[in-house]
This record gives C-alpha cells, structure tokens and sequence, in this order.
C-alpha cells in the first residue's frame, strides 16, 4: 500500500450511475464500488449521496449500511449537511473522517463539534465565504483560522486534513505552483496536520488531462502532500504515484514498487516484461 | 491589413494582433472594422474550441486580446453609434457557489454570436439578479452552478425573480455540470443547457421570435 493515504472518490452521487444506484438501492453497484476501491489501496472510502432533497440523510445511511458489510477500511463522509453527517456518524463502525469544512463559519459550525464529539477526522479547505484565494499567502491565513478553530474544538493536529485546493491551469499558468507552494508552508508551520487534496481539478479544460494528472501528483507528493482524494482504478495514476514514492525515498527496499510490479500495475497488453 | 488581425488574433499570435490594431489605429482605420475583424477571429477560436482544437487557455487567451484591443480602440470607438446586437443576456453563478469557468465560457460565446452580455459575477444572491434585471433589462437570464447546492439556489433565484413581478419578461436558462431536466423543472426555468453552444442556441432561440 501506497505512504499516501488514498481516499477512493468514486462513490459519489453527483456522478449519474451511482446517483441512479442510490435512487434504485442498487448495492450491487455500490458495493462492487466500494471493493475494488480498497482492494486497489484505498485507504479511506468517500461517501456522498450527492442528493439536494432532503433525502440526503437517509442516502448516506443507506450507503454507509451498504458499503461496510464489505470492506474493512474507515469512511469518508462528504456533505456539508450536518444533519446527513450527524446521521451518518450514528451508522459508522470506524472512525470516519469529514469531508470538509472551510473558512465559512456557517460549514464549521454545523460540522467541528460533531468532529470534536467523535473523536474523527476532517478534511478542511482552504478557502472561506470570499472563495478560493489567488495567492499562497492567503490561503495560508486561511488555514491558520481553520487551524485555530479545530484546535479550539480540542481536535488534534494529526485529525486535520488540509486541502490546500488547485484551480485549473488552462486559465492561470501559475495555479499549480501557487498549490504547491501552500503545500510546503502548510508543512512547516502545522507539521502534524496532513495534506490532502483532488488532484484531477488541475487539468480542467485542456486535452490528455491525465498527464498533467500525473506530473501534478508526483511534484505534490515532493512537496509533502502525504493523502490524495483520486480514482485508485486508474492504473496510470497509481503507476505513477507507485514510482514517484520510490524515486522520493518513502518505498523501503523497494518493495512497494516490486510488488505492484508482480501484481501486473505496469503492464502493458502487448509489452513484454524485460530485465535488460 | 485586417485579413492578417483575424488571423493572428485567431492563431494566439497576441503581441503581433496588437501591433496591428496600433498600427491599423494610427492609419486611420475605422474601429468597426478593427472590430468586426475581432469578431471574425473570435468567431475562429468559437469553432475551434467547439472542435476539440483549442481548449480553455486558448478562449481565455483570446478574451484577453478582445480586451486589451477594446482598450486600444476606446476612444475612437468613443465616437461611434452604439453597436446592434441580437439582445440582452444577463448571466451568473447564484449564491453559494463560486465556480465562474462554465459560467465564463457561456458569457464568451454569447459575446462572439453577437449578443449584449453581461456578467454579474459569482455568487449572486436572488436579489442581486432581481435589481441587475431591472437595471439591464435583458430578455433572456442565465443562471449557472456546479453545486448541487446551486440548485436551491437557483430555485430561489428564479422564485425571487417571479415575486418581483420580472418572471413574464425574461426566459431563464439554467446550466452547470450536473443540471438535468429534473432540476431545471425544480428550479422553475425555462431550459437547461448542456455546454456552451446550447445556451447560445437557446438565446438565439429565444431572441428569433
């Protein structure tokens, strides 16, 4: 299993067939979600049922019911509901984390004493009503509110998970870099907190999304990003996270990198394995 | 002159369209002509995004370029009678939601086929949208979100819009990554748009009659 602790997204209600398999109570699908995500190294499975109704509550009980009977790995509930997360939290068998909180105060109301009473995990980002700030130095400000406002809850550092958000490229060359700078000054001033992040929002609007997925990954993980919110059955992806850990020194003996190497991660149908 | 503007402003060549417009202004060139040329090559890069071509930074490039060539112009354009234009789009992201690039790409194309638009930002409360309606007096509104959230709000927006009595003059198109045709008859609009292209078709739509 990877250092980065992946959290497996593709449980989410804003996608149409899982919206239709929550509609339909189709554990099957859900289920068939939930195992292939953790046996590919998920460490934490999001749950969001993505519903706008009222409905969302009993959507994300009914996930949470449907995908634990089959995996053993923790939950991530994603809503900024907190009636469906208060909900959710009674249905839980493992500490679950949060998905997410932000700089608004309305979102870290309803959600930190709920994180704080569970003793769980929150994934909070760093923008706040204003929106997503442009430059490394405001998000860093906001973070520092949400750091003190988590801690004030009593929740440990080591509880809180720190999205320091990416825009897209396609319209500000820099956006990457701006990301990746917040990243190693997050590390350094709340060096117990973790960093987490959706990777794949970098790439919106421009062609071949997957490789500038991929680079994005590999430079945040030397930034010190040490979670990532991604799609573990996309092979490349995982390929590229398998050697980029190695290569950063975090894969002893190289074991991690050999052993996806047997079990088939770089294949490639018509590419023959060679030692030379 | 302007056959080397279309095509440089349309082959991203920005320092070179610039140069022309300058120079293009100094001789006396009538700013509509500058003009329609820009929107002749706006109507390049349109096409080619549509095609899988461009993408993105090309129609933010290229949006750009309109700008900084508008500012060259202005005061010669200063001078002109008011442009005729197909009508009045008033759009933006409603309240809760801050996602602008849908919202921006839309506001693009409608700009490039001729239409009067104008952008109220993101996270516009309902009455925000009412008092901009009153002001501008558009014929057609948009209202974009990629929330779910942004459906509720979309929702308020267009009941906002309804108690103040603006419902019967404008048709409201919604759009957004995940908006169906269940949201849109949540959200009490008229249509829904999948991309870019079918929010300038229903403008167009709208506007025919």
């Amino acid at each position: 299993m990877s250092r980065l602790q992946i959290i497996g997204e593709k449980i989410n209600g804003t996608r149409p067939h899982v919206a239709r398999a929550i509609r339909q109570r189709d554990a099957g699908v859900i289920r068939d979600l939930a195992t292939k995500q953790a046996e590919a190294g998920a460490a934490w499975l999001d749950v969001n049922a993505g519903t706008h109704s009222g409905a969302e509550p009993d959507d994300l009980v009914w996930l949470i019911e449907t995908v634990q009977p089959v995996v053993d790995i923790p939950l991530c509930l994603d809503s900024a509901n907190p009636a469906a997360v208060a909900a959710g939290m009674q249905t839980v068998k493992r500490t679950p984390m949060v998905n997410s909180i932000s700089g608004e105060a309305q979102r870290m109301d309803g959600i930190l004493p709920l994180v704080s009473e569970h003793n769980c995990s929150v994934i909070a980002l760093a923008m706040d009503s204003a929106g997503i700030p442009d430059t490394c130095d405001r998000r860093l400000e906001v973070v520092r509110r949400l750091m003190a406002e988590t801690r004030s809850h009593g929740i440990p550092d080591d509880h809180v998970y720190l999205d320091p958000l990416v825009m897209t490229l396609a319209t500000n060359a820099e956006n990457a870099q701006i990301t990746l700078d917040t990243i190693r000054a997050i590390r350094q001033e709340f060096p117990q907190a973790h960093l987490t992040m959706g990777l794949s929002n970098v790439s919106f609007g421009l062609p071949a999304r997957s490789h500038i997925n991929r680079a994005f990954l590999t430079l945040a993980l030397a930034a010190g990003l040490d979670s990532a919110i991604l799609d573990p059955l996309d092979r490349e992806m995982m390929a590229a996270l398998v050697a980029a850990e190695l290569v950063l020194g975090f894969d002893n003996h190289c074991l991690n990198y050999t052993r996806a190497y047997r079990g088939g991660l770089f294949a490639r149908p018509g590419v023959k394995a060679t030692r030379a | 002159m302007s056959k080397k503007l279309v095509s440089a402003i349309a082959d991203m060549r920005e320092e070179e369209a610039l140069k022309l417009v300058r120079q293009m202004t100094a001789e006396g060139t009538p700013p509509m002509a500058i003009l329609d040329a820009a929107r002749e090559a706006m109507g390049i890069v349109g096409e080619r995004y549509e095609k899988g071509t461009y993408f993105l930074p090309e129609l933010i490039l290229a949006g750009e370029m309109l700008s900084q060539i508008t500012e060259v112009i202005r005061p010669e354009l200063a001078k002109m009678p008011e442009i005729k234009r197909h009508g009045k789009v008033l759009i933006g992201t409603v309240k809760g939601d801050i996602h602008d690039i849908g919202k921006n790409i839309v506001t693009f194309m409608l700009d490039v086929n001729g239409f009067d638009v104008r952008d109220i930002g993101v996270d516009v409360s309902p009455q925000k949208f009412v008092e901009a309606i009153r002001e501008f007096q558009p014929q057609v509104v948009g209202l974009s979100g990629f929330l779910t959230l942004a459906f509720d709000a979309m929702k308020e927006t267009i009941e906002a819009i309804k108690a103040s009595g603006l419902r019967e003059g404008v048709k409201i198109m919604i759009g957004g990554g995940q908006i169906t045709d269940q949201i849109r008859e949540y959200a009490g609009a008229d249509a829904y748009g999948r991309d870019a292209m079918a929010g300038v078709s229903l403008a167009k739509k709208w506007l025919a009659k």
